[in-house]
């Protein structure tokens, strides 16, 4: 898939992603080594993006779960259709009936119905949910759990032996196993620890703020309508306020936000009311604006 | 290679990162696959294979850097120690190593053409057979040098380099450019004895760094609390921080496992109505469990002021593990603190609770006029689900204990739990009214040190669930 880790880089730049040397090197091995990726990091600094641009660059399908509270196998595996199942079982009532008519014992009605099984536990009846998809999918694809923080220990523990083997077994049909081994990624806001079994399991990734040169490259990326000087300003003025103590810094997605709406808005530079008035794209909470707009002076000291 | 990443493992590992035999193998196998030509890929390499915690990137880091040294700056290093180079008689050498095809020892070929790097390998081969694991003290340094050097043949050097010279003079050179030369390769060999020392002192940087940092964390928590310099309190300050997150993950994994209990028939049957009346799927009744209230009550004289600031500390930062936190100090008067914890970040809370609430620290402590008190003034606020963790040397200073007090608290609440931060062969000898006290206590521990803190906490917060099902 690729070749060496600069060829990472070049494919994830042209398909506008900046990604470090840190990035690359574990989207490489984990291509090499059919190993699913664990990133973390704070909000917004491109975990998910990260997923999108590698089936991009690959060319194979995304295939998205959302982890949250309550995500149980069901909704994750498969499940089977119920309804469906019980629906025809209804309308085949004659059917059903013709079968058992002449059997002369309850024991051989029993067995006569159990023979017919395969009708009603078959992939007709069985509604794949993306771990499923992902796994029986005819392409290679790229499988993103997003946000595995936010379910339960146990799905942990059961994602964690879907990706060990990538196989499987239901018990009505047998063993699905993998066409493919996808390529996995999995991403975690750090709410909770995840079980040592996952994360020996995986390659790690931290992701943090990007560093100037990164965030500028960035910003002319995402924004390349932007004048090189106010970018400069933006990058440097983000920076600043990360290092303010709020409650939530600003990430690399507000920050480019920031600098599309300031394009919009035909700003040429960065002064004083402009920002305030602004700011409400890169801070969210009440308290942390009210703390940028106590340090504006600093914040704006190296822009001009 | 691979001997020195398992090395580098075992490294890590003293510093107590977790690295199982699986991400060992991983990070062998990872590393076959980027190669070692840049260095930033092979760390980016081992990080993503064996730092699961991104909290523990920073000692990765560190030890990384003393482990694998940058050999390219190493290198730099090295031209510079030598001066700038001279092509010229480096040229002159190569011709007439070239010419006269002599039979040189293999580190007199390294020294003539070699690079920093080759050298350094040169030098990490000889120290294999030296017993560096010994090395511990600045002291030694001089010893493992020269223990380093008596591998590497230096009369033979020596002779080369006499064979060199001989070559060269008889190649018609004038007295100035022999003396030149020699003085170039005695340079050379000078700066290659100095990087052995070099690298011994590396060594003993990396064995001392891990050293150190596991006696500070081990010796912190068995030592007394009273004990504790300023700049103990500082590190201290992390070590509980460590520990209120490790129960904090313990603690939310047995909840989750807890939850599931017997069957929600009500729900069962609701369900079971969408296939006929034939409960398909069985729904469990989610346990539901109440979070212990806590009131701490610290006694912030001088004497015990550091085991108070510890547990308040943890206290604050398990804040999640209760439904309700509330805290209280004294020395004679007793005080809420609550509302510092809820308007500041812990740390500065602390420091208020300790230093500027509304109680006198300069007098002598008065447990029984405490406790007295706090019947008077909170009765009322108690309740069953309450537990007092109370935090407090029982040294009365010969006043009335009130004891009474004690056991009207009691009576109100689920249970008092007493930590002494004193030795306990110490309790109810002069003015420890322990004794006295005891009784009217469901648990009585002794906690002198950050361990025994964090055990009792521990405890409290797991028995606590488990009893409250």
């Amino acid at each position: 898939m690729f070749e060496s880790v600069e060829e990472v880089q070049h494919r994830f730049r042209a398909a506008r992603y900046i990604a470090s040397r840190r990035i690359s090197t574990v989207v490489f091995l984990a291509a090499r080594m059919g190993r699913p990726v664990l990133i973390e990091g704070p909000a917004g600094v491109g975990k998910t993006e990260l997923a999108k641009t590698l089936s991009d660059v690959t060319s194979r399908g995304l295939i998205r779960l959302q982890c949250y509270e309550g995500l149980d196998e069901g909704k994750a595996l498969y499940e089977w259709k119920y309804a469906k199942q019980l629906l025809y079982t209804q309308l085949l009532r004659e059917r059903i009936g013709e079968l058992i008519a002449d059997a002369p014992s309850l024991p051989e009605a029993v067995s006569r119905i159990a023979g017919q099984d395969d009708a009603f536990f078959s992939y007709r009846f069985l509604s794949p949910r993306p771990l499923l998809q992902a796994i029986r999918a005819d392409d290679p694809v790229v499988l993103l759990v997003d946000e595995i923080d936010k379910a339960e220990p146990e799905f942990e523990a059961f994602l964690l032996e879907v990706l060990s083997d990538f196989q499987v077994s239901i018990p009505e049909l047998g063993t699905v196993k993998a066409k493919h081994v996808p390529l996995v990624v999995l991403t975690s806001n750090n709410a909770r620890e995840l079980s040592d079994g996952l994360k020996r399991r995986c390659l790690h990734l931290f992701i943090d703020f990007p560093n100037p040169t990164d965030e500028l490259e960035i910003i002319r990326l995402k924004v390349p309508e932007i004048p090189e000087k106010l970018a400069h300003a933006v990058v440097a003025a983000v920076q600043k306020i990360r290092g303010l103590e709020l409650r939530k810094p600003p990430s690399v997605s507000e920050s480019i936000d920031w600098a599309r709406s300031l394009v919009i808005l035909n700003a040429r530079e960065l002064d004083p009311t402009l920002v305030e008035s602004t700011l409400t794209m890169l801070v969210k909470y009440e308290k942390d604006i009210e703390r940028v707009k106590g340090a504006l002076d600093k914040v704006l000291a190296e822009t001009k | 290679m691979e001997e020195r990443i398992l090395e580098f493992i075992g490294d890590l590992r003293r510093a107590e990162l977790r690295i199982s035999t699986s991400e060992a193998l991983d990070a062998l196998s990872a590393s076959a696959e980027v190669g070692l030509t840049d260095r930033e890929t092979f760390k980016s390499t081992l990080a993503a294979t064996l730092v699961k915690e991104s909290r523990d990137l920073e000692t990765f880091d560190r030890i990384f850097n003393l482990y694998f040294l940058d050999l390219e700056a190493l290198g730099e290093g090295l031209k510079k120690a030598l001066g700038p180079e001279d092509p010229k008689v480096q040229d002159q050498l190569d011709q007439v190593l070239d010419q006269e095809n002599m039979d040189l020892d293999e580190l007199t070929e390294l020294l003539m053409r070699g690079q920093g790097s080759e050298m350094e390998m040169a030098i990490r081969g000889g120290a294999q057979g030296a017993g560096l694991e010994r090395l511990m003290y600045f002291l030694q340094v001089g010893y493992f040098s020269r223990r380093i050097s008596d591998q590497f043949d230096w009369s033979a050097i020596e002779r080369d380099i006499e064979k060199i010279m001989q070559a060269l003079e008889a190649k018609g050179l004038d007295p100035g450019q022999l003396a030149r030369i020699r003085n170039y390769l005695e340079l050379r060999l000078e700066a290659f004895r100095r990087m052995i020392r070099q690298h011994v002192q590396r060594e003993l940087e990396r064995r001392a760094y891990r050293a150190g940092e596991q006696l500070t964390r081990e010796v912190l928590s068995d030592k007394p609390l009273f004990a504790l310099t300023p700049d103990e309190v500082a590190q201290m300050k992390s070590v509980v921080a460590k520990l209120a997150r490790r129960i904090k993950d313990a603690l939310a994994l047995r909840q989750r496992q807890e939850q599931k209990g017997r069957i929600d028939s009500r729900k069962t049957i609701r369900k079971s109505l969408q296939y006929g009346g034939i409960p398909m799927e069985v729904y469990l009744k989610r346990r539901h469990r109440e979070k212990p209230r806590l009131i701490t009550v610290c006694d912030v004289s001088d004497s015990v002021r550091n085991a108070s600031r510890f547990m308040l500390q943890l206290v604050w930062s398990l804040q999640e593990c209760f439904s309700r936190v509330r805290s209280y100090v004294f020395v004679s008067e007793i005080a809420e603190v609550t509302q510092g914890f809820n308007n500041f970040p812990v740390e500065r809370a602390i420091e208020w609770a300790l230093k500027g609430a509304p109680v006198d620290y300069h007098c002598r402590s008065d447990f029984g006029y405490a406790f007295s008190r706090f019947a008077n003034t909170e009765l009322d606020s108690l309740d069953k689900k309450t537990t007092i963790l109370m935090l407090g040397d029982a040294r009365n200073n010969y006043n009335d204990p009130q004891a009474w007090a004690l056991r009207l608290i009691r009576e109100r609440v689920k249970g008092i739990i007493w930590l002494n931060p004193e030795g306990q062969w110490g309790w109810g000898i002069g003015d420890s009214v322990m004794p006295l006290y005891a009784p009217a206590c469901d648990i009585v521990r002794e906690c002198r040190t950050i361990g025994q803190l964090g055990e009792v906490v521990d405890n409290l917060v797991h028995s606590w669930w488990r009893r409250g099902r």
